[in-house]
């Protein structure tokens, strides 16, 4: 149970507003594109029209004659300086500007820089460049044909096969199949998508020749990593390299990654001496930066006659695209996907995933996600829908027999995670409740009967969050720990500066609560500070729901060391020992004398004005934390949609969120990454898809075709929580940012085909159009209208 | 991105006359807006360029065109045509085979097939926006046909030529027009 601060002080469970909101709304923000230095310069990327090209010839002197173009910098300049590849974060590497050949539509070719924006893209258009066009290969199930085009000619490996990777028991798990009653199977693609931040990519670089120090504004999830990257790939001693992520306008793991244009950006400011802006277009963003999903996947359950779900079998094929540039722990090829026996108590499963390339933009980042855990999730309440389908039982009581027991937990799964706590059926009980679910399976029973279409899905997730333990994760090598740094100021004032870092989730504030709560300070006098690699403790950054999990434990940690010192200045000013001290948020008081009472501020200034013997002075801790487990978050969503047999478009009438993410720091901002998280999910379910033709041409390329919702799409939300603390956090919280985005996809398609399962449907792929639905109606002849002409 | 085009429209010359116009791809080309013939390869084969500009993006290919089956006893055509955007920026090629048929009132019918093929910059833009591009064209392509097809006959071909000049199709309002299309359900 967490102590209630006041709300003067502001510590966890209030809604305090948000500090950093008072500059956002006022436009005041600092993002990386605000950022004027002097002399600063503008570069720009030409990028392949071919999905699968040979690259014959670069003609740059056109462009360079344009007045006003400082460089033009091609793939064959980088080769010199051994930069025309990088890494990725999964052990591929990746070609900055192309040599040789382009293997996506919209790859780097060569990078202009010229006085300004403008003249940077008119003489990107002057590079004339010749391609001699080869077979394109987008279909990832053709990619391992022996007659498909090898794309990657670097590799020793002549195929398009990137990795094969397994986990769980293969021949238990066929056992229990050859013996099952009753199965289920789906073919579920989830497809390509794209986080699409409101805030495009991009960095100022400013190589200064004098101090011999590189700082690089940058649009970074985590600036640290990013630092380490740049130091082993340019082979600048770190120490000499800068990196700051000014505000955010929205990462969701697309700004996890290292792009091109960031080190094109940094060889040319190293190569002028003069600070180079580079930013993303929207397209550029669409076409070229780290996407995500992309998996097509197939699950099956084997089950007894009356439910009871024994074992679960799942293949996956993973497009990556040309590189395979997925933002993972390294040693997880696909992410924490293992996760996909959800909220279930299976005997055993197996699971095997396989990678391939294919011509189109790399990427496979966690979009609000944990790795993989979106895909997880929609496979598995999918699949469990499938299965209630099979056996006519109704989909909440399916769940309901085969929920892991609160008493089961900590709980291992059969593909080996260990859960660290749930109660999924209170969360599904209030859903259930809250949205009156007995009434609405009656309701559309007597719709059904009027030839009116309505159906209802449900959408028990299991999250997995927080990486991680470092004996198990790492990213390159470097540990998934994250770190905490408190400095408590002679006023009583504190800042605090983490590895992690904010791009809309509110640290400022909640960091600051955190504070408030473990030491009395009011929120409002703790500053915090994210994203300067030179003065904040070293970490992995913000992305898959870690910062409250890892930088959020440590913060705690480090105010407890700081509450430690505190007693022992405390014990001194007071004349007692510490043993007779008792605290409450704000103070240490003699046991039985409440009079008799020190305030952090008194206790702060002493730190630095009247220092104990023996103590050293200031009030200052570190915490690098390295967490024991993931958390495990989870809720049941369920969304009431009509569907309209005219047009094939689905309305959602209603949608209820339970969320269980442990003890809650704010509640408002929980809610509000609620909101964001689901309006998300809405899109991928309805709306969202970058989509490829036979010849590699993005479809989905602009936001005249990647549709972003809207307050016209987007339904009422109605919130609603459990709280099943975590047993191993120091505070009990768990991540929450990314469950609305993972639990409710399902819970919107199954709603659809729920609808729609009278007519024989068992799956439809998202996006869910008003075109697919439609066509689907066509088919069984119950539409409005003859045809839609 | 792969489109297949079937057009059919009238006109009111006989087939004979028709079939003279239509089996010379410069007198062809001098109709297609923006399109102009630049040099005679051989008895098959010319080179030429197209400008197509859709909004903001103009798309100048440079391109072959090649007579690949000549039928004058049916009156059929096939014709190829390959372009690459002089920038370097995407191709396109196309598959046209014509066919006249003589009407019994006299006047002839034109039957096209055309299959597109459009890589690059332009494809992105998604088979809606170039359908109704190509419709439009197609519509000022049977336009300029139906016109010139009524000039005298001993108009030089140079004058048709520059009539048309090298000028691209008047596309300002092509994207305009191709969204007023998409929304009237046009096809």
């Amino acid at each position: 149970m967490i102590h209630k601060t006041s709300p003067e002080i502001g510590g966890m469970g209030h809604s305090i507003k948000r500090k950093e909101d008072l500059r956002f709304i006022q436009g005041k923000g600092n993002y990386v594109d605000d950022v004027r230095l002097p002399g600063m310069v503008y570069g720009q990327l030409v990028r392949s029209p071919y999905a699968h090209a040979r690259l014959k010839s670069i003609n740059v002197e056109n462009a360079k004659k344009l007045p006003g173009v400082l460089a033009v910098i091609t793939g064959e300049d980088l080769a010199k300086a051994n930069l025309s590849w990088m890494p990725t974060l999964s052990y591929d590497k990746q070609m900055v500007l192309a040599t040789g050949k382009v293997l996506f539509q919209s790859q780097e070719v060569a990078f202009v820089v010229a006085e300004d924006r403008y003249t940077a893209a008119d003489a990107a258009e002057l590079v004339e460049v010749e391609y001699e066009e080869l077979p394109v290969l987008v279909d990832p199930h053709k990619a391992l044909d022996p007659s498909a085009p090898v794309l990657r000619e670097d590799r020793e490996q002549k195929n398009n096969h990137i990795f094969h990777w397994e986990v769980g028991d293969r021949q238990g798990t066929e056992q229990i199949f050859k013996n099952a009653p009753a199965k289920a199977q789906v073919h579920a693609f989830f497809q390509r998508c794209h986080p699409a931040p409101l805030e495009t990519c991009g960095c100022v670089a400013d190589f200064n020749r004098a101090t011999g120090k590189l700082t690089v504004y940058l649009t970074s999830q985590a600036p640290h990593a990013h630092r380490t990257v740049f130091a082993l790939v340019g082979g600048i001693p770190e120490q000499n390299i800068r990196v700051i992520s000014p505000d955010i306008g929205g990462g969701f793991g697309n700004k996890v990654p290292v792009y091109p244009g960031y080190v094109c950006a940094i060889v040319a400011s190293l190569t002028l001496g003069v600070p180079v802006k580079w930013i993303e277009t929207r397209s550029e963003n669409l076409q070229s930066t780290g996407f995500a999903r992309d998996y097509h996947m197939t699950a099956e359950i084997a089950a007894d006659r009356e439910g009871r779900m024994q074992a679960l079998r799942v293949k996956t094929l993973a497009d990556h695209g040309a590189f395979n540039a997925a933002a993972q722990p390294t040693k997880f090829p696909a992410g924490l996907f293992s996760v996909c026996t959800g909220s279930y108590d299976f005997a055993n499963a197996f699971c095997e995933v396989d990678g391939v390339y294919t011509n189109k933009a790399p990427g496979g980042i966690a979009y609000r996600c944990s790795f993989r855990v979106t895909e997880a999730a929609y496979l598995i309440e999918r699949v469990v829908d499938v299965l209630a389908l099979e056996l006519k039982m109704d989909p909440a009581e399916l769940r309901r027999k085969n929920f892991i027991p609160p008493a089961k937990f900590p709980y291992k799964a059969p593909l080996g995670w260990t859960y660290d706590s749930g109660n999924y059926e209170a969360a599904m009980k209030l859903a259930l409740d809250k949205i009156g679910y007995e009434q609405l399976r009656k309701e559309q029973a007597e719709k059904r009967k009027k030839g009116e279409l309505m159906g209802i899905g449900i959408a028990s997730f299991t999250e997995i969050v927080g990486a991680g333990p470092a004996h198990t994760f790492d990213i390159l090598g470097i540990k998934m720990f994250d770190s905490a740094e408190i400095r408590i100021h002679p006023t009583g004032k504190a800042i605090c500066r983490m590895g992690t870092k904010s791009q809309g989730q509110g640290h400022e504030t909640t960091y600051a609560q955190i504070v408030a709560q473990e030491l009395g300070i009011p929120a409002a006098d703790v500053m915090v500070e994210e994203g300067d690699t030179d003065t904040a403790p070293y970490g992995l950054g913000t992305y898959a729901s870690r910062s409250t999990p890892t930088s959020g434990a440590a913060t705690a940690i480090a105010a407890r060391k700081i509450r430690d010192k505190a007693k022992k200045i405390a014990a001194y000013l007071l004349e007692c020992s510490e043993n007779d001290l008792e605290w409450e948020p704000g103070k240490f008081s003699v046991k039985g004398v409440p009079s008799k009472a020190k305030t952090i501020q008194e206790i702060a200034f002493a730190a630095y004005t009247n220092i104990p013997p023996g103590l050293e002075a200031g009030l200052e801790a570190v915490d690098y934390y390295d967490p024991p487990n993931l958390t495990f978050p989870f809720g049941t969503y369920i969304c009431v949609v009509d569907i309209d047999k005219g047009t094939g478009e689905v309305k959602v009438r209603r949608f209820v969120a339970v969320d269980d993410c442990g003890n809650i720091i704010n509640p408002m901002i929980v809610e509000g990454q609620i909101h964001g998280g689901l309006t998300e999910g809405l899109a991928i379910a309805f709306m969202q898809q970058i989509d490829y033709d036979e010849n590699g041409n993005v479809q989905g390329g602009s936001f005249m075709d990647y549709l972003l919702p809207t307050a016209v799409e987007t339904p009422h939300w109605e919130t609603d929580k459990t709280c099943t603390p975590s047993p191993h956090h120091p505070f009990g919280a768990k991540g929450v940012g990314e469950s609305p985005n993972v639990g409710s996809p399902p819970a919107f398609v199954n709603a659809v085909v729920d609808a729609l399962s009278h007519l024989g449907v068992k799956h439809i792929d998202m996006p869910v159009t008003p075109w697919k639905v439609w066509s689907i109606l066509k088919e069984k002849g119950i539409t409005d209208q003859a045809d839609g002409a | 991105m792969a489109l297949k085009f079937e057009k059919t429209f009238q006109v009111q010359e006989p087939v004979e006359k028709v079939w003279a116009f239509l089996s010379d791809p410069r007198k062809v080309a001098s109709c297609v807006p923006g399109a102009r013939i630049t040099e005679q390869v051989d008895e098959k084969n010319y080179k030429g360029t197209i400008s197509v500009k859709v909004g903001p993006s103009v798309t100048n290919y440079n391109g072959e065109v090649q007579i690949v089956r000549l039928d004058p006893e049916n009156h059929e055509i096939e014709i190829l045509g390959k372009g690459l955007d002089v920038r370097g920026r995407g191709s396109a090629s196309m598959r046209m085979t014509g066919k006249l048929v003589a009407l019994p009132e006299g006047g002839t019918e034109v039957r096209s097939v055309s299959e597109v093929n459009v890589v690059g910059i332009l494809a992105q833009m998604g088979s809606r926006v170039i359908t109704e591009v190509s419709n439009i064209m197609f519509g000022e392509f049977t336009k300029n046909f139906q016109a010139k097809l009524q000039q005298p006959t001993e108009t030089p071909e140079v004058q048709a030529t520059e009539a048309t000049g090298p000028e691209p199709v008047k596309a300002g309002s092509l994207a305009w027009k191709a969204a007023k299309g998409l929304f009237r359900g046009d096809s």
